[in-house]
């Protein structure tokens, strides 16, 4: 296992599509039409990002040990339904202590300009 | 001297939900996130759990409506954070709660039928 704060991974496009909007929303239990709900994010931001950081053999991270532990999302502007928001990841830090690992796992989420949208912090827990 | 605070206040919004298997596989398809920890029993004990649980983002997501409700909408909400302190499985009913604490902040619970706190250290901002 290698130390990987500081990694950054390569950006993601994707289209917020209505469709998905809505099968999201029905999930959670929001009215479809109410526009985009902000834990959307876990899928423009966090969750087209994160599978870089379980994918990087480098960081070794075994999802079979892992605990989402702790999540936070920002937002300077939230998406609009059609946009497509680009999503960017990074390991914020990478620390182990007393047989468990701690990887703070930061996405920043623009649109389409470059202008900032949300910013994700997930907190994944690795027990060795 | 402590300030007054009145008993049944309005700054206050509240959900309950019982979760249920349909849901959780609902949140699943539509979150994306299908491992077998949220979808299989027999797969979930082997990895030493009691079965299906529910997704802690499914949680949060549920948390987050209440905290756009209590901030007036959803586009009014500008960070939310939360900690997965427990699981849910089916059947749990959890009360979702966001009530108004100093400034533009929401204080979040979410305790369920045990009185056990699911997500803890969660709060809100508002516009």
């Amino acid at each position: 296992m290698t130390v990987v704060a500081g990694r950054t991974y390569p950006a993601v496009k994707f289209e917020i599509e209505p469709e998905r909007v809505a099968v999201f929303a029905r999930a959670i239990g929001v009215d479809p039409d109410d526009g985009v709900p902000p834990t959307f994010a876990a899928v423009y931001s966090l969750g087209v990002t994160v599978p870089h950081l379980f994918g990087d053999e480098e960081a070794a991270v075994d999802f079979s040990r892992l605990l989402h532990a702790e999540q936070e999302f920002e937002w300077t502007r939230h998406p609009r339904v059609g946009e497509t928001v680009v999503s960017r990841g990074r390991v914020a830090s990478d620390i182990s202590r007393r047989g468990m690992r701690f990887v703070s796992f930061e996405t920043d989420t623009t649109d389409a300009e470059g202008g900032p949208l949300c910013r994700s912090r997930a907190l994944f827990v690795i027990r060795s | 001297m402590p300030v007054a605070r009145p008993i049944c206040d309005s700054f206050m919004t509240e959900r309950r939900v019982t979760f249920t298997r349909e849901q959780i596989a609902a949140y699943a398809e539509a979150s994306g996130d299908q491992n077998p920890i949220h979808l299989d029993d027999d797969f979930a004990k082997t990895v030493g759990l009691p079965g299906v649980i529910a997704h802690g983002m499914l949680q949060m997501g549920i948390l987050a409506t209440v905290a756009a409700e209590e901030a007036g909408g959803p586009s009014r909400l500008r960070r939310i954070s939360v900690r997965f302190a427990a699981m849910v499985v089916p059947g749990d009913t959890v009360t979702f709660i966001a009530s108004r604490g100093a400034g533009e902040r929401l204080e979040l619970t979410a305790v369920n039928q045990k009185g056990e706190a699911v997500l803890t250290k969660s709060s809100a901002d508002i516009a």
